[in-house]
């Protein structure tokens, strides 16, 4: 039997740079053939060579047997392969119908067929078993599940033979998780071949059929089975074990430096109140939009809270002032690192120095002697690669843009930091280096508070965990109680539950 | 995802060392075509006497700018400006018409900053507002008729006389972009600015105070204007509702042509002096080439839209 897709000896350079250095990979029609790997081992790039976006230096691609035309989009699309990427792309002001149809849209001499277009869409929808989307909703306001969907019906629309779904799950709910599996089986019932790309290791054995590990742009293993052990996935992946990523911690001190009473900025916080104590890691949990983001920025005063109180070393802090918390000790890393933590066109020195000038100039004047000397001294604490403090933060990787940002609250000496999913989008391998950098923190004294999705981080990492659901803190857990299942029954404990009063 | 981000950073650094080239190009040109009749000292301290009033302007607008805003206001608040200093304060002394014209334009530019900043209005629309709002001050209060300062000796002197041989528009001119290149390159606020201009909500997780930024980017364009409008009078010796029609124009042009993005964040105050002696130049050698004004006018959009496009090209 010949494989759907073949890919042998597949090579691409970019300036000063291999991406790939000799990858195969083999897809059967109606599996789901899981690809793993760190950041940078050139999955991205390889699904690019697929898609015809990237044309490879050398090696080739074969659907079904006949030969891609390398580096052309158009006819990768028209031979059957569809990409969902990572960043959805979607235009959030269209209809469904019309987002699924993009580019191709059903006519009626030079006018659009919107009835062909809306019913072919509903099909669609029924087809992946979600005939209740409506076909004309804006599809900036449906969830972010179901703009997924959405993705799906567009590469269905095409006559897919091969779907790659890049990160699929990174934004999604454990349930809407179970929900875009079925789609998948749905279409490998159909005999459409999946290339799923994912960090979250756990998901493949529920998922896939065969894994291809890729290394610094080559295969190292291919065609394992699903049932291959995580720990000997990620063995593959980093060339090391898994065993002691978590790094082991010293016990928390008793002085309380972060006090939270009452906080509320309805609906997304109902109420929080909680304290940390230095040298503290308080894990926050729950489902994606259950108000953990939103109550670290009300604890900031990037939003304002409509009561309740925010004490950082027994200083209450004024709602709604962002300044003032920073000037007290709180330091936030915010989940969305290149758009929110980061100036990504900077040198890393003036990233790590924005919030301390005050004290590293002359009177109004600045100093970039004094910034570099200060900068340097703490990317070279937490390590960060490269060495050079007058790269631009874009060039950094995930890992290294997160240390980044904690060395800046380092150099502010913060008493409190305030962390969102801080290690989103950072590859296996760095993940242990940003964990043993926040326990580093913890160490010296930080009180530290951090959302987090992944449950093993929350679970291995966290001194205590606090589960939040619809906007309220509903459980606190610690030591032995702390599983994952007692994590998911508190987050998702929904349906005995009256309907939110505040919700409004 | 580091690659345009890179390459925007490197576009504005070889335009900021290019320009200088473009100007010395100019120059040769213009000794090519018209001898020293161009390229004389004296044409020399014409062509930064004719940048001077949109020179000074641009200073400020490049802060704006950088914050990803924009001011369109600034010609009709110029008129304003000159026009309340001259009617309400004819007998105050050339100092205190001065004074008057500069506070009046900083006061306009400072109800800039409260529309953008807290009442959080389009820096396009706010500033239109008081594009249209400025002007119809000028024509009230003047009753649509220059108000004449020539008793003004201190002023007069501003068009006339000279400092070791310098014009004093020049002179001012020259301080104002050196006084701008500090602040925006030396200083935690131009530091602060660039960050607002660049990621705004970064700036405020970092502890950055993000409306006062933006209040005072608008006050110091206002200030500027003022400075540029004394200039101006000081040249016609009176101040006439009917000054700085398409100033606007000349100054933003001068620092996108400069390199600065109108998206902010990125932003070289060398790159607005040298486009703004591109400009003079050009249209200094068009004069001595007896170009039309009406002609010159046409060049002027031709010529920024060119400049844009070969921006584009260059990325």
């Amino acid at each position: 039997m010949s494989a759907l897709l073949t890919v042998r000896g597949l090579v691409k350079e970019f300036p000063g740079v291999t991406a790939l250095a000799g990858v195969d990979l083999e897809v059967e029609a109606g599996e789901v053939h899981c690809l793993v790997g760190q950041n940078g081992a050139g999955k991205s790039t390889l699904i690019k060579c697929v898609s015809g976006v990237v044309a490879p230096t050398a090696g080739t691609i074969a659907l079904s047997g006949g030969q891609l035309a390398s580096g052309r989009p158009g006819a990768a699309l028209l031979a059957g392969v569809a990409t969902m990427y990572q960043e959805l792309d979607l235009v959030p002001d269209l209809s469904v119908a019309a987002n699924i149809f993009l580019g191709h849209e059903p006519r009626l001499g030079p006018l659009l067929d919107l009835r062909t277009m809306r019913r072919e869409a509903s099909a669609l929808l029924a087809r992946l078993g979600h005939p209740s989307l409506d076909p004309d909703a804006r599809v900036g306001a449906l969830r972010p599940a179901d703009r997924q969907l959405v993705s799906m019906a567009r590469a269905l629309s095409r006559q897919v033979r091969l779907l790659i779904m890049d990160e699929p799950s990174a934004i999604l709910d454990p349930p809407e998780v179970d929900a875009l599996f079925e789609v998948v089986r749905r279409l490998t019932a159909e005999k459409v071949g999946v290339i799923y790309i994912s960090h979250r290791l756990d998901e493949i054995a529920r998922i896939g059929d065969r894994i291809t590990v890729l290394r610094d742009g080559r295969t190292v293993a291919s065609n394992l089975p699903a049932t291959t052990p995580v720990d000997e996935l990620i063995h593959l992946m980093v060339g090391r074990s898994f065993g002691d990523v978590f790094p082991d911690r010293a016990e928390p001190t008793a002085d309380v430096v972060l006090r939270v009473s009452r906080l509320r900025r309805p609906p997304h916080v109902v109420e929080a109140s909680f304290e940390v104590r230095a040298g503290e890691i308080l894990g926050i949990g729950g489902l994606v939009g259950a108000g953990r983001t939103e109550l670290l920025r009300a604890i900031a005063g990037l939003d304002l809270a409509t009561g309740g109180e925010v004490e950082v070393a027994g200083r209450v802090l004024p709602r709604g002032r962002p300044d003032v918390a920073v000037g007290a000790g709180l330091g936030m890393a915010p989940e969305e690192r290149k758009s929110q933590g980061l100036w990504l066109g900077w040198s890393l020195v003036k990233n790590v120095t924005i919030s301390h000038l005050r004290k590293l100039g002359r009177g109004p004047f600045t100093d970039a002697a004094s910034e570099r000397r200060a900068a340097d001294q703490h990317l070279r604490s937490l390590q960060v690669r490269p060495e050079d403090p007058m790269r631009l933060a874009a060039e950094l990787s995930g890992g290294n843009q997160q240390k980044v940002v904690l060395a800046r609250w380092l150099l502010h000496s913060a008493r409190v930091l305030l962390l969102d999913e801080p290690t989103r989008g950072v590859d296996v391998g760095a993940k242990a280096d940003v964990y043993q950098v926040i326990a580093d923190l913890a160490a010296r004294g930080l009180a530290i508070v951090m959302v987090s999705s992944e449950l093993a981080e929350l679970i291995g990492f966290c001194d205590r965990i606090l589960v939040m659901r619809e906007g309220a803190m509903v459980g606190e857990l610690r030591g032995e109680e702390a599983t994952e299942e007692a994590i998911l029954r508190h987050a998702l404990r929904t349906a005995s539950d009256p309907p939110r009063s505040e919700a409004r | 995802m580091s690659a345009p981000e890179s390459r925007a950073w490197h576009r504005m650094r070889v335009q900021e060392a290019a320009l200088p080239f473009v100007v010395i190009l100019l120059a040769v040109i213009g000794t090519v075509l018209k001898g020293h009749q161009f390229f004389s000292a004296g044409n020399m301290w014409t062509v930064l006497v004719q940048a001077s009033v949109a020179g000074t302007v641009a200073v400020g607008m490049t802060f704006v700018i950088a914050t990803g805003g924009i001011d369109l206001s600034v010609g009709s608040v110029m008129a304003a400006a000159a026009i309340i200093g001259g009617h309400y304060f004819p007998e105050s002394g050339a100092f205190g018409f001065m004074a008057a014209t500069v506070v009046a334009a900083a006061a306009l530019g400072a109800l800039n900053g409260v529309a953008v900043a807290w009442l959080r209005v389009v820096p396009f629309v706010a500033t239109l507002a008081m594009f249209a709002s400025a002007r119809g001050i000028a024509q009230q209060v003047s009753h649509q008729t220059p108000v004449p300062l020539y008793h003004l000796e201190a002023l007069a002197a501003i068009g006339s006389k000279r400092v070791l041989g310098v014009p004093i528009p020049a002179i001012v001119f020259l301080i104002v972009v050196a006084l701008g290149w500090v602040l925006l390159n030396r200083t935690r606020y131009g530091r602060y600015v660039i960050a607002v201009g660049g990621n705004r909500e970064a700036a405020r997780i970092a502890g950055i105070r993000v409306r006062p930024i933006l209040f005072s980017v608008y006050l110091l364009v206002g200030v500027c204007t003022g400075i540029a409008s004394v200039l101006q009078t000081g040249q016609l010796a009176s101040a006439s509702p009917v000054v700085g029609l398409g100033l606007e124009l000349d100054a933003i042009a001068a620092v996108v042509i400069g390199g600065t993005s109108l998206a902010g964040g990125r932003c070289t105050m060398v790159g607005t002096f040298f486009g703004i002696l591109t400009f003079a130049l050009i249209f200094n050698l068009l004069t001595h080439m007896h170009v039309e004004s009406q002609v010159q006018q046409i060049l002027r959009g031709v010529i920024i839209l060119g400049a844009v496009v070969v921006q584009r090209r260059a990325e």
